[in-house]
């Protein structure tokens, strides 16, 4: 694959990144480039290391070797856990399990972070809180506690929360594998709409379509390497690789025109 | 008036057989209401520093520091198996001393048997709250503090924003329970001549041979005390309980 030199409007660029746990290597030389503004998404079998990429950009797993570069920071070249918070401050991250904290409020979970590390006013923190509610469409639930929400709505905040901090990119680590199929959609809507407003954002999904849908880049990862990358159309209609081709048509077959607003 | 009253109440009882011809001795009156104002100051300054000292020996040991977590843990492992009369005893019998020989001889130490119940009993409960809260803050799942530390929350704004608030609770009902324990603790403090409720009625009963008049009196004031105590807590759990978990 071919990496040309970091331009202006490159955000995150990864170059022959190693990973090992233990004995394990998990990750065997990962190149990727995001520019800035694009929706990536990296699709692959289960345990090809696609959470793993994402947990190295935002310095949560630390590499073994390989260059990271998020905007103008060496993420591999950091050295303290303090230098690492200052990333994660710049990244938002979404998880599978959305991991909202169970005794705070939609509200306070949203407003936490912003509040205790960014030094928000309360007032000023409640006030972008409740516009990111509106935009995941869940104004009405700012009082709630995550134990009271569907899965849907806890991705919603979780998404929300990862905003609040306004990140220059946000991560998403197969969001929606934990939901119902009918609340699939309501969290593809939220993200289909931060994508199209330009938001770097890079998916890890298992939804293919979507992901053909609204991504600017599709990468194919196994067995820790990225096998293949391009366009949509590059790697779900034009791959003359067998094994995205089966990969592809096994989890949702092949991807089919989509409406707007449609879940999956 | 009060005269009259106590008059009446020593009269009543002495119809059931009990002697509380105490009350009319004004010096053994002083020294038994002085007992019981020991016993709710002792009871009101070591709750608040047992807890204190639960939560930072329960950071010591889950924080992952070895020179942090090894020494608490000794410690929580001595206090936890060893009476705690004995360790008041060692507390006031050898280590005052050794202080007062460092001072340079007893009257230059400041520190009081009050002292000594106070600290021994407070860090004694404080090791079984630190025991409660770690199991809280280990039954944090892995991915709630992933979460935490990707938003970019250091491992102190962890503790307390995510760890403790939710440690505390699933911790409370035991916290409750040990501090019930400090409440009745307390009354080791009699062994070296704090002037504690018990040590007050020990006192008086010597000279008057009224035991169970004293005892029942004893018993009425921990049950009452505890009473608040355990409510208290329940409260506290009820306000603390979140919709949707731990229930």
């Amino acid at each position: 694959m071919s990496l040309t030199v970091p331009t202006s409007t490159t955000l995150v660029e990864l170059q022959d990144v190693h990973l090992s746990f233990g004995s394990n290597e998990v990750l065997k030389g990962i190149d990727l480039k995001v520019n800035k503004g694009d929706a990536v998404s990296i699709i692959g079998p289960s345990g090809s290391g696609k959470s793993t990429i994402l947990r190295c950009i935002n310095g949560l797993l630390i590499p073994q070797s390989g260059k990271i570069t998020v905007g103008r920071t060496r993420v591999d070249e950091l050295k303290t856990e303090t230098e690492r918070i200052a990333l994660r401050k710049r990244i938002g991250i979404v998880f599978q399990q959305f991991n909202l904290f169970p005794h705070l409020t939609v509200l306070e979970n949203i407003t936490i972070a912003p509040r205790k590390i960014l030094g928000i006013s309360e007032a000023e923190a409640n006030r972008h809180a409740r516009d990111l509610l509106e935009k995941v469409r869940l104004e009405q639930k700012a009082n709630a506690y995550p134990g009271q929400l569907s899965g849907g709505q806890q991705q919603r905040v979780a998404i929300a929360r990862a905003l609040a901090m306004r990140p220059e990119l946000v991560l998403f680590d197969e969001v929606t594998s934990a939901l119902d199929p009918e609340t699939v959609g309501e969290v593809l809507a939220v993200i289909r709409d931060l994508v199209r407003e330009g938001m770097t954002s890079i998916l890890v999904t298992h939804e293919m379509r979507f992901a053909e849908e609204i991504s600017d880049t599709v990468v194919f990862t196994e067995n820790g390497l990225i096998v293949e990358h391009g366009t949509p159309d590059e790697i779900f209609s034009k791959s003359t690789n067998p094994r995205i081709n089966s990969f592809v048509n096994g989890l949702g077959g092949r991807a089919t025109p989509l409406h707007d607003g449609e879940g999956i | 008036m009060l005269d009259g009253f106590t008059t009446h109440f020593i009269d009543l009882m002495k119809t059931v057989g009990l002697n509380f011809e105490f009350l009319t001795s004004g010096y053994e009156v002083r020294m038994w209401l002085d007992g019981m104002v020991t016993t709710l100051v002792l009871v009101v300054i070591t709750i608040p520093i047992s807890l204190i000292f639960g939560v930072l020996f329960a950071a010591a040991l889950t924080s992952g520091k070895k020179w942090l977590a090894v020494p608490v843990r000794a410690y929580v492992e001595l206090t936890r198996n060893t009476p705690t009369l004995v360790q008041l005893m060692c507390g006031f019998l050898v280590l005052n001393m050794l202080i007062s020989n460092a001072l340079g001889g007893a009257q230059n130490n400041p520190l009081t048997p009050f002292f000594w119940v106070v600290a021994i009993t407070g860090l004694h409960v404080a090791a079984f709250h630190a025991e409660a809260l770690r199991g809280g803050i280990e039954a944090v799942p892995s991915t709630t503090i992933e979460a935490a530390r990707a938003i970019g929350f250091n491992s102190l704004q962890i503790l307390r924003y995510v760890e403790l608030p939710l440690a505390v609770r699933s911790a409370l009902p035991s916290i409750i329970n040990n501090l019930v324990n400090l409440v009745k603790l307390t009354t080791v403090g009699s062994a070296i001549a704090v002037g504690e409720i018990t040590y007050a009625s020990i006192m008086i009963w010597t000279q008057r041979d009224n035991v169970v008049e004293l005892m029942l009196v004893i018993l009425l004031f921990f049950s009452l005390i505890n009473l608040v105590v355990a409510r208290i807590g329940f409260w506290l759990e009820k306000r603390l309980a979140v919709p949707g978990f731990g229930q």
